[in-house]
């Protein structure tokens, strides 16, 4: 068999997985109904528009970093501060930086549902050699990120070489496939890590540690745009310092860091290392041999990734087991309580699940973090920190129509048990107030270590805490009662996505009206701003309560 | 085994003139059966006859477009949670949190069946051992065998000791020790008295040994019920086994002939 045997092949596994990634089939997810060649096309074309939307992402990326090459247009005074080829260089670091961040993300999500799809198990008991299924596996793998891995390997040199000339465009390249190289062989090495201490982590409370500790790590990347934004000026101010300093050690460490290194070729080729200033000719030979190591991990990387899909990702995974003989206990707690642990648990093997409820505590925690970074003196910093606040709220809220449709997308079987609506919404409920509650208790903290004005952010937290939970309460009442007019005690998502969005909004409007009064009536005081929104949200609740409880609803 | 209960009122199961339908494709018509006190019902049917179907309207999966459904008296429409307290069930497929352990899954459905925790431990590890699931009780069910994820329901549905238990083809995927344990759960579930079972299947041999009653449906519709000896008599034949029994009444017997004949000689 061949490449094109074995691109031929990927095709209807690519077909299949495309179709389960978008109705989770084997999860236990009913289809919606229609013709099936019609289902599976719209499969393969949300498939495409999600590359299509990232590919988009990383084109904005690009094109951005070349016009700021190109036009110079950032901060005069970092400009005058920083030489051009330095400049260049670091703007170009950013730019790999955010596509490694970009790709490896969205390795880390598509892996799991590659595995879950179970495409190749199909095709693993037909007569097909092991080198075929091993170039099977590998197409499938590359296909997923296609179009972004391309957008990478074109746009890159292309846009460069419009901002720095051709031969900075073509300098270029090496970076551009080293980022791609390295995402891709990342994506696996988490998916694979993924595979056995993540989904495949037995219980008990010491991994249940580890698996948040990954989810957390895996989220990382989606903060790196976040985090670059927040750390560019002082990256630039660092930079300012060096040039000042002339070569040095400290120089010498920058230039062999990746991928700094890789952003130094375009500089160079449009205008020498002394363009740079920081770089004289002792440490071009470290950077040279830094470039050798990196470009040799990479293609390393690409010969791994072609003989490793297989093994890493399909073949079965089982998590070392110790034999100890010794049967577990069962602890029982209430309906509303289990459905919180059920959902914590399902969630810690999760990671699109993870995400939802590490992303209002990172945000809380990146925000609060900036809040305690800003002047003492700053009051625009108090209000940043119960603009935090506020944010989560928001997030919290908005996430509840997922956890309803995460609930329903594949477990039937819930539906067997004699688990009423009320203790269901009870839990979710339960979640997001939870969620809310760790990221307020973050930005508290912030607050706290750096203003010492306690009272005022936790009175806030608290008067907005019944407008969160009637946020909850309203989002998923509504959910309840749309499910039970359509005669189904749970739905899928995918049957009716626009009602799980459209219900969000007013989730948001609860949520978000009490500090929006809190911010019109501060200016007569913060005793006045607090109590009116806490008295708006304590109605609020009093409102969404029978909506989401009463009845008709559960 | 655990007492029988004594607040139960009325039969297990009766069904009356339920009808399944999926859009315009009915699943089940008509149906009305009962399922008595101390006896193992099965329901016998080829694929798509509607035994899920069925199965699945009396737990609340599907709801009926005609017909009752009653557990121990209560209608399982308006009284749904009470009735589905008083089931334990096993799904055709294994329906399952993929990403908790068998574990977690056991635990989240003895807190939402309300059990005590020595009460849900010791039966859990009573069944645990008779299956021989030790270490697999730690795993994530989607690392799981078919087998061991059976094993799992078949604990989960006998976790609050139901007096109704409703099995959509619960042996599939058992090896022959747990086929065997299971028919002598079931046996022994039943001999205590004021339970009853609903016992879906397609194989033959293994409803003749474990049913008292058998109803066989046909594309949706009930076309026989009774003991195998008023079967027999039903198709006038003193010596017919199960399965003579079904393809007759099923009306399938010379198809099946047909069929085979069509197939001719195996190629090789």
């Amino acid at each position: 068999m061949s490449w094109r045997e074995a691109f031929r092949l990927s095709q209807v596994a690519f077909a299949e997985l495309s179709f389960q990634a978008v109705y989770a089939f084997r999860q236990g997810n009913v289809l919606p109904s229609g013709n099936s060649g019609l289902l599976s096309a719209r499969a393969r074309r949300r498939v495409l528009q999600s590359k299509l939307v990232i590919s988009a992402v990383l084109s904005l990326l690009t094109v951005g970093a070349a016009a700021v090459l190109h036009q110079r247009s950032l901060n005069p005074e970092i400009l005058a501060a920083v030489p051009t080829g330095l400049f260049q260089a670091a703007i170009l670091t950013g730019l790999f930086s955010l596509d490694i961040a970009l790709l490896w993300w969205t390795g880390v999500q598509v892996v799991p549902t590659l595995i879950s799809s179970g495409v190749l198990t199909v095709l693993e008991p037909l007569p097909i050699d092991r080198r075929t299924l091993e170039q099977v596996s590998t197409v499938l793998y590359l296909r997923l990120f296609d179009l972004p891995a391309l957008t990478i390997l074109i746009a890159t040199p292309i846009m460069v070489g419009f901002a720095l000339g051709p031969i900075s465009g073509l300098a270029a390249l090496p970076g551009a496939v080293a980022v791609v190289a390295y995402a891709l062989a990342l994506s696996l090495l988490t998916g694979r890590f993924f595979l056995r201490r993540v989904q495949g982590s037995r219980g008990g409370g010491g991994r249940a540690v580890v698996r948040w500790a990954y989810l957390v790590l895996w989220l990382i990347p989606a903060f790196a745009m976040f985090a670059f934004i927040t750390v560019a000026p002082a990256f630039f101010r660092a930079l300012a310092v060096l040039a000042l300093q002339g070569p040095s050690f400290d120089s010498g460490l920058l230039a062999v860091a990746f991928p700094f290194s890789f952003a130094t070729l375009p500089p160079i080729a449009a205008g020498g290392p002394a363009s740079l200033v920081i770089l004289s000719p002792a440490l071009l030979l470290p950077l040279a041999v830094a470039l050798a190591v990196y470009g040799g991990l990479a293609v390393w990387s690409i010969v791994w990734l072609s003989g490793s899909v297989r093994t890493l990702l399909f073949l079965p995974v089982r998590a070392p087991v110790d034999l100890e003989n010794r049967l577990p206990a069962l602890r029982p707690t209430g309906r509303a309580r289990s459905v919180l642990t059920k959902d914590l648990r399902i969630a810690s093997r999760t990671p699109g699940y993870a995400f939802l409820i590490l992303l209002p505590i990172l945000d809380a925690g990146a925000l609060g973090l900036l809040t305690y970074a800003s002047p003492a003196a700053n009051p625009a910093a108090a209000s940043l920190a119960l603009g935090a606040v506020t944010t989560a709220a928001l997030l919290a809220t908005f996430f509840g129509p997922a956890f309803f449709a995460i609930e329903v997308v594949a477990y039937s079987y819930g539906r067997s048990l004699p688990l009423s609506n009320r203790s269901v919404v009870f839990g979710k409920v339960a979640l997001v107030c939870l969620m809310y509650l760790v990221a307020a208790a973050l930005i508290v903290g912030f607050s706290v270590l750096r203003f010492l004005h306690p009272f005022t952010f936790v009175a806030f937290v608290l008067a907005e805490l019944p407008a969160v939970l009637a946020g909850a309460f309203l989002e998923l009442g509504l959910l309840f009662r749309w499910a039970r007019r359509r005669g189904l005690a749970i739905t899928s998502l995918y049957a009716g996505a626009w009602f799980a969005v459209l219900v969000s909004v007013p989730g948001l409007i609860v949520a978000g009206t009490p500090p929006l009064l809190y911010d019109l009536f501060n200016g007569s005081g913060t005793e006045l701003g607090l109590t009116i929104m806490a008295l708006i949200a304590v109605a609020e609740l009093a409102l969404a309560f029978p909506v989401a409880l009463g009845r008709g609803a559960s | 085994m655990e007492s029988a209960p004594t607040d139960a009122n009325g039969v297990p199961l009766a069904l009356a003139g339920l009808s399944v339908s999926y859009g315009e494709r009915p699943a089940v018509q008509g149906l009305t059966l009962t399922v008595h006190r101390g006896e193992i019902y099965g329901l016998l049917g080829s694929n798509g006859a509607g035994k899920t179907s069925t199965i699945k309207s009396i737990v609340g999966l599907v709801r009926p477009v005609a017909g009752e459904v009653h557990v121990f008296g209560l209608d399982a429409l308006r009284d749904s949670l009470a009735v589905k307290a008083r089931i334990g069930y096993v799904p055709e497929t294994s329906m399952l949190y993929e990403a908790l352990t068998p574990r977690e899954f056991l635990e989240f459905v003895a807190s939402v069946r309300q059990l005590d925790g020595p009460t849900a431990t010791r039966r859990m590890q009573n069944y645990a051992e008779a299956f021989r699931l030790t270490t697999e009780l730690e795993e994530p069910i989607s690392a799981l065998s078919n087998g061991t994820r059976q094993k799992v329901l078949i604990i989960a549905a006998l976790l609050h000791a139901p007096p109704l238990l409703v099995l959509d083809e619960p042996l599939n995927s058992l090896d022959p020790r747990s086929v065997r344990i299971m028919k002598d759960v079931l046996v022994r579930y039943v001999a205590s008295g004021g339970r009853g079972v609903l016992f879906s299947t397609h194989t033959m041999e293994v409803a003749e040994q474990l049913c008292q009653r058998v109803g066989i449906l046909d594309r949706g519709v009930l076309r026989g019920e009774g003991t195998l000896a008023t079967l027999r008599e039903r198709v006038a034949e003193g010596d017919a086994s199960l399965e003579q029994i079904f393809l007759r009444l099923t009306e399938e017997d010379a198809g099946v002939q047909a069929a085979v004949n069509a197939l001719g000689e195996p190629s090789v």
